[in-house]
């Protein structure tokens, strides 16, 4: 209780200090170790420990090596009674209503504190979850936009290939240009000598031919009637006597 | 003769074509097929022409001296080389591209070092448990609400909450 005075004494005068930064170590005094200005450590989990709903664990921990585990007990106990025998504190309705709506209160929180503390945890942990989302997908994006990056710049590298490849082409289609003008040049040369021979031959043959025909002319010119009877006249005879060997061969 | 041969350098088409962005596909499937295409050609004709049999020619021609003036005449023929008018139009784009390249890169590399530098800081940021809306104002400086433009609470348009 004496803890949580100081406490609540200390806040209360940090709150209500003067406007201005000039004042600011009024509202400083209770702060006996100097400003650091680290980060804020995180908070703690849960509230501080009650005993009895009421009492500060802290007392307790404070009596325990003077007085053992029943001294704040018998602390309390004398205290009360001290304060009921000397009318200090006097018993009037008052009393009963603050029993009453003390151990409402104490019943209650002790029974619905940890779920209404779950739920508000829940809430702020939603929002710390959608912001840790935010950051999550802004680091992948980021790491694959590296990544991108990297491999836009592998990729320039093989602008060598395409110009390459160009040059090829062209090397190529030049290499074929000239092979087709070498074989141009060879057949029409070979076109050249092929003609003249064939027309050679053909002079050749049309003087063979015109030869021929003339000689065939004249010796049938030549051929006079008498000739003729007289070869006719061979002719027959001869058939005769080829008819009679014929014939002769034939009996025999 | 001698500037014929050296041209020809093996092209890796498999590389090649890992390093084409999709976007450029169309047009590297289009280079691909003209240059097979040429290259079929090319290996299509034969290196030398067939030679002329003189001798047969000699004997079979008639008119003297015909043949071998022919076969001086073709003896001493050079046939020309074609003209190359293209190589250095394709030098002059490798050095423009180069240098374009070369641009990029340093862009690519400016933008990489800015990512960095966002990602350290998402590295670096404490836990959002632990901060304070004062830390959440630093590290986020769009969650800042402007006091001056919008005094009262919320401290942001209505329709923003």
């Amino acid at each position: 209780m004496l803890s949580r005075l100081v406490l609540v004494s200390g806040s209360a005068l940090k709150g209500s200090g003067p406007l201005g930064a000039g004042l600011v170590h009024a509202s400083r005094s209770l702060h006996t170790s100097s400003q650091s200005l680290a980060p804020v450590p995180p908070l703690p989990e849960k509230g501080g420990k009650v005993r009895h709903g009421l009492f500060p664990e802290e007392l307790f921990q404070l009596l325990y090596p003077k007085t053992g585990v029943t001294g704040p007990y018998m602390l309390g106990t004398g205290l009360l009674v001290y304060l009921l025998s000397k009318e200090i504190y006097v018993i009037n309705h008052e009393t009963i209503a603050a029993i009453s709506i003390g151990s409402v209160i104490v019943y209650a929180v002790k029974k619905f504190g940890p779920s209404v503390a779950a739920f508000a945890d829940k809430l702020n942990d939603d929002k710390v979850a959608k912001a840790q989302e935010v950051k999550d997908l802004a680091m992948t994006n980021l790491v694959q936009a590296i990544e991108d990056e990297k491999k836009e710049q592998w990729r320039t590298e093989g602008r060598s290939m395409l110009f390459d490849a160009k040059r090829n082409n062209v090397a190529m289609l030049l290499e074929t240009n000239y092979r087709e003008r070498l074989h141009t040049v060879t057949n029409e040369v070979k076109r050249r000598l092929d003609y003249q021979i064939a027309l050679q031959n053909l002079h050749r043959q049309m003087e063979q031919e015109h030869m021929i025909r003339w000689v065939e002319k004249s010796v049938v010119g030549s051929i006079t009637p008498q000739q003729e009877k007289e070869s006719i006249a061979k002719c027959i005879t001869d058939l005769k006597a080829l008819a009679k060997a014929t014939q002769a061969k034939a009996a025999v | 003769m001698a500037g014929r041969r050296a041209a020809l350098k093996t092209i890796d088409w498999l590389a090649f074509a890992e390093r084409v962005p999709p976007n450029q596909r169309t047009m590297f499937n289009n280079l691909k097929t003209r240059s097979d295409a040429i290259s079929a050609k090319l290996t299509g004709l034969p290196e030398k022409p067939a030679a002329i049999d003189w001798a047969y020619y000699r004997s079979a021609v008639a008119k003297a001296g015909m043949v071998d003036e022919f076969e001086k005449k073709f003896s001493t023929l050079t046939v020309p080389e074609p003209v190359d008018t293209q190589t250095s139009l394709i030098n002059t784009q490798e050095a423009e591209s180069n240098k374009t390249a070369t641009a990029y890169i340093e862009a690519s590399k400016a933008r990489i070092t800015q990512y960095e530098k966002e990602l350290e800081k998402f590295r670096n940021m404490i836990p959002f448990d632990q901060m304070t809306i004062e830390d959440l104002n630093e590290t986020f400086p769009e969650t800042k609400l402007d006091k001056e433009k919008y005094p009262y609470w919320p401290h942001k348009p209505i329709a923003d909450l």
